[in-house]
């Protein structure tokens, strides 16, 4: 083996390994947290950071933000756009593409050119998108308040789903067209014109690519090249360095599984920007081959491919929003709930329990956070003669120690007063509440 | 030796992994009922397999050996002593020799292990028996490894509930909720017939669209009516904590997404009629006359699309006792609506009140003989896709609010009189909301509780709300004091914020209130 003019750094134990032994005594070594921080994203977008990736990539801003960062401090929405990652990126992109539609717009003005108006309306329909998104992308750092006590880590959730949704409905509204056009046959007109209007529109959305790619870190495909950057800017391509990076993207996946704080605003937003360039692409091929081959199909026919695409791309996105706000554990953690519930009931000083309702805590979305933690409600009966004010703290610590935060109501052994039907027969559960009366309200 | 410890990482992190995995299946049986019948059934199944063989003979055959043999898979970590101050290099050592073997094989300094595979009669055997080395769960059953768990408690909740398939669904559907699956599916045609109808006017098109919006909520409507056959839906689990029951919030999410969207596209649309004409001052366009002629109804007759349009939402709102279901969904407080209709019908209800105006407005144009011009066209269809845009963006902050785990106050949407912005900007500042604060301090002012820590109210779905609270109580209550306080708490909470009377909807909320005594 040649000369390795860098060894692999995450082995020097001070930084981002930790060694330790398992249970047998064998030698562990395994990636910190930190190491997942610098291999969870580099910026494709500003080559030089490729060099030290391994800061803390909070601090990673570009010369240009840098430079804009104090100028924005009279303006706090601004500045507190600019200061986060997500919402910096919407907000250039979407500085860039309102600049790129008034340019469009004023051309298409003076030179009574349709194509390039019509173009310019689409914009601006995209930078309403990303307004939503950026909105998304701020609120979700503001701090729970008594209207909304789980602040607004949903936020980002929802939008994404609406995305997700407003892509769908795109798309089905795009083959419904193509099919009309393929059926009546309908002549594409002004083929230059729209030739360079969507050659423009896809350097623009190639940018926003560049920069909203690789994003959504919770995807399957995306793993892959994040390893390959990540060699490539340290050029060592050897063979063990390469398994070493198997290995810690296999550690990384699980990471994110468990946090499952994949951000489904920004890969909401990469979506819509990906449909436009798709979208672009095709009517440029489509011209190129209507010049070369006079049929009128061929635009409907590639409108009506990137249709297909765009919609099956937006159905995983919605689908995984659609869980997260519907409050549905994940499998992972329901699991280990199954396994923690049951133990409750083996505290001293309970007899029951009833109406255990967990739900995920999304209210930290910073990086120091504790990832996973679940939040509830429950109600515990306390056995006679115990003390009520104990079995309180004795079940919060246990379930506190399994990250669990619930509100926690103690009620005495017999007590049948609340609504929840805990003392009414012993080890009852949660669904006895008339169900008449749940019907009525059908 | 240089890359050898990260050789090492690596490749320790392979055979190590499907360790920790079938431990909990074992040590737990009673946590899952099924995973319990089928370590069960599994256990009986050798045990009957000794049976028919002369068990004796071989147990006291495989007696000295075997118990070793036995016991290491699943205790060799606790029978070993911790070994911390072994050097990594020699374990490692160890672990590559065995790197690629079973799980449980893995380390093991002392080599009697090894002789008693090699030596054993286990090895004749293995050729004449399959699954041998199980056959000894029957010494592990007398000396009582695996015990019968202690009898627990069923489990308070059910982990999942099945969710219902297409075909489920449609078998547990009643002949009233049948027919309101045909009655959506006849709404869907009529907005079908209305979309192709519209033969280039902008207007109908736009009408179609609102048709169509009501065929999606009248179809969440059926959905919701069908789904609520199965108890996955209101019947909470650990997988869904509320049942399905939200999915109700999501789908009117979504919908007034397709709102939004729809008046976007006509908007768009509508511009580019506009530049089109305005372009067909160039010669070389010859698109003068494109939307004019386009769609022409006789004056004087009836047009059958908007009059299907009229009937269809009419029997969506009455027959079928549709409407109540569509307004449930469309829940979406617009004060000024139901101000200036003071209990109109459905007139309050603003979607069917849009649909109806516009197709009114367009069955009545050919009528009274009005020449349908152009720019009354794109008027007609601006009006619609401005008021689809408001009201689906209305909609969409009201669902939203929900999907956000809050709760939105609805009830003083009534008395407040404040425009829509204020409110919208109090909403997304998170300002005092007059009832929640009105009901906290409503609950502070009760003389056991000392101060109110935590509370957090949000409305989970339409029909159940949430109220969780902390609150700190003064000394020296007894049980029934607590009790007597827990459920007046609840009252309070239940009369202020869920709704009153003659609203149709009956929101309940599920309080929980967790006490402190002061100084803990």
């Amino acid at each position: 083996m040649h000369s390795r003019p860098s060894l692999p750094p995450p082995l020097a134990p001070s930084s981002h390994w930790r060694t330790g032994s398992t249970a047998g005594g064998k030698p562990l070594i395994t990636p910190t947290s930190e190491n997942f921080k610098s291999a969870q994203y580099e910026p494709p977008a500003a080559p030089e950071s490729h060099c030290h990736s391994h800061h803390s990539h909070s601090v990673e801003r570009s010369k240009f933000t840098t430079l804009l960062l104090p100028a924005t401090e009279r303006w706090p929405i601004v500045h507190a756009i600019l200061v986060e990652k997500d919402s910096r990126r919407i907000f250039y992109f979407m500085m860039l593409n309102f600049g790129f539609m008034a340019i469009q717009a004023f051309y298409g003005y003076v030179t009574d050119s349709l194509g390039l108006l019509s173009d310019s309306i689409h914009m601006f329909f995209d930078c309403v998108a990303l307004a939503v998104g950026l909105f998304a992308a701020v609120a979700s750092k503001w701090p729970p308040s008594e209207r909304f006590p789980y602040g607004f880590g949903k936020i980002e959730t929802l939008s994404g789903f609406g995305n997700g949704i407003f892509l769908i409905l795109i798309s089905v509204e795009i083959m419904f067209e193509a099919f009309e056009r393929i059926i009546e046959g309908r002549e594409t007109k002004r083929l230059g014109e729209l030739f360079i209007v969507s050659t423009l529109g896809l350097l623009v959305n190639l940018v926003g690519m560049m920069a909203f790619g690789h994003h959504h870190h919770g995807g399957h495909d995306h793993g892959h090249s994040h390893g390959h950057s990540h060699g490539a800017g340290e050029h060592s391509h050897d063979h063990d360095h390469d398994h070493d990076h198997h290995g810690h993207h296999h550690e990384k996946k699980g990471h994110a599984h468990a946090h499952s704080h994949d951000n489904e605003n920004m890969h909401g937003i990469y979506l819509h920007v990906l449909a436009d360039t798709l979208g672009s692409a095709a009517v440029i091929v489509s011209t190129i081959l209507t010049h070369f081959w006079k049929w009128a199909g061929w635009d409907p026919l590639a409108s009506f491919l990137i249709a297909v695409l765009i919609l099956l791309s937006a159905l995983p996105l919605v689908k995984s929003s659609a869980k997260r706000l519907l409050l549905t554990i994940p499998e992972e953690i329901e699991y280990t709930l199954r396994e923690t519930l049951p133990g409750i009931s083996g505290l001293k000083g309970v007899a029951g329990y009833g109406v255990p309702k967990f739900w995920i805590d999304d209210r930290n979305t910073g990086e120091g956070a504790p990832a996973n933690n679940l939040l509830g409600v429950m109600h515990v009966m306390a056995a006679r003669g115990s003390d009520m004010d104990d079995v309180r703290d004795r079940v919060r610590n246990y379930l506190l120690d399994h990250s669990i935060d619930i509100t926690l109501q103690v009620e005495r052994e017999g007590d049948t007063s609340c609504w929840c039907g805990v003392g009414r027969s012993p080890l009852s559960q949660s669904i006895s509440h008339n169900p008449t009366k749940s019907i009525s309200i059908f | 030796m240089a890359a050898g410890p990260s050789e090492l990482g690596t490749s320790r992190l392979q055979p190590l992994a499907p360790l920790p995995l079938p431990t909990p299946a074992i040590v737990t049986p009673d946590e899952d009922p099924d995973a319990g019948a089928f370590f069960q059934f599994t256990f009986d199944n050798y045990d009957s397999r000794d049976d028919s063989d002369s068990t004796s003979a071989a147990t006291s055959q495989l007696e000295p050996n075997n118990h070793a043999a036995f016991l290491h898979p699943h205790d060799a970590s606790s029978l070993r002593p911790p070994t911390p101050e072994l050097p990594p290099s020699m374990a490692s050592e160890d672990g590559q020799a065995h790197g690629g073997a079973s799980a449980p094989a893995l380390k093991n300094p002392f080599n009697f292990q090894t002789q008693v595979i090699s030596t054993s009669p286990v090895k004749s055997n293995i050729g004449q028996r399959r699954g041998h080395r199980y056959k000894h769960s029957s010494i592990s059953a007398q000396h009582q490894f695996f015990q019968e768990p202690p009898p627990r408690p069923p489990p308070v909740l059910p982990a999942s509930l099945p969710v219902p398939t297409l075909k489920e669904a449609w078998t547990s559907m009643q002949r009233d909720q049948r027919a309101r699956l045909y009655w959506c599916c006849c709404h869907a045609a009529v907005a079908v017939y209305v979309f192709f109808s519209a033969e280039g006017s902008l207007a109908m098109t736009a009408l179609s669209h609102l048709v169509f919006f009501d065929v999606g909520s009248a179809a969440v409507c059926v959905a919701v009516d069908v789904l609520g056959n199965f108890e996955v839906w209101r019947r909470s689990s650990i997988r869904h904590p509320f049942g399905l029951q939200r999915a109700e919030v999501l789908a009117g999410f979504a919908m007034s997404v397709f709102l939004v969207f729809g008046g976007f596209d006509l908007l768009s649309h509508n511009l580019k009629h506009i530049l089109e004409s305005v372009g067909a001052h160039a010669p070389h366009h010859p698109h003068v006359g494109h939307a004019g002629t386009a769609r022409y109804v006789n004056p004087g007759t009836v047009d059958t699309a908007s009059l299907a349009a009229v009937v269809s939402t009419l029997v969506s709102a009455y027959g079928l006792r549709n409407h109540g279901r569509i307004r449930r969904v469309m829940r979406v407080p617009l004060p000024y609506l139901t101000s200036i209709l003071p209990g109109a019908g459905i007139l309050a209800n603003p979607f069917h009140f849009l649909t109806m105006c516009f197709s009114f407005l367009m069955l009545l144009l050919p009528l009274v003989s009005i020449p349908y011009f152009v720019w009354l066209d794109r008027v007609i269809c601006a009006a619609i896709a401005g008021s689809m845009f408001v009201l689906g963006t209305r909609l969409a902050i009201a669902q939203g609010l929900m999907l956000l785990m809050s709760y939105s106050g609805q009830a003083d949407f009534n008395n407040s009189g404040s425009s829509g912005a204020e409110k919208k900007t109090d909403s997304l500042v998170g300002g005092s909301s007059s009832t929640v604060s009105a009901v906290v301090r409503e609950i502070e002012s009760e003389p056991q509780v000392a101060r109110v820590d935590e509370a957090q109210f949000w409305q989970v779905h339409y029909g159940l709300a949430m109220a969780n609270l902390k609150v700190c109580l003064v000394r020296g209550s007894d049980d029934s004091t607590l009790s007597q306080l827990r459920s007046r708490l609840a009252r309070v909470v239940q009369n202020r914020l869920g709704e009153g009377y003659g609203r149709g909807g009956n929101l309940r909320w599920e309080v929980t209130v967790q006490m402190n005594t002061d100084g803990n």
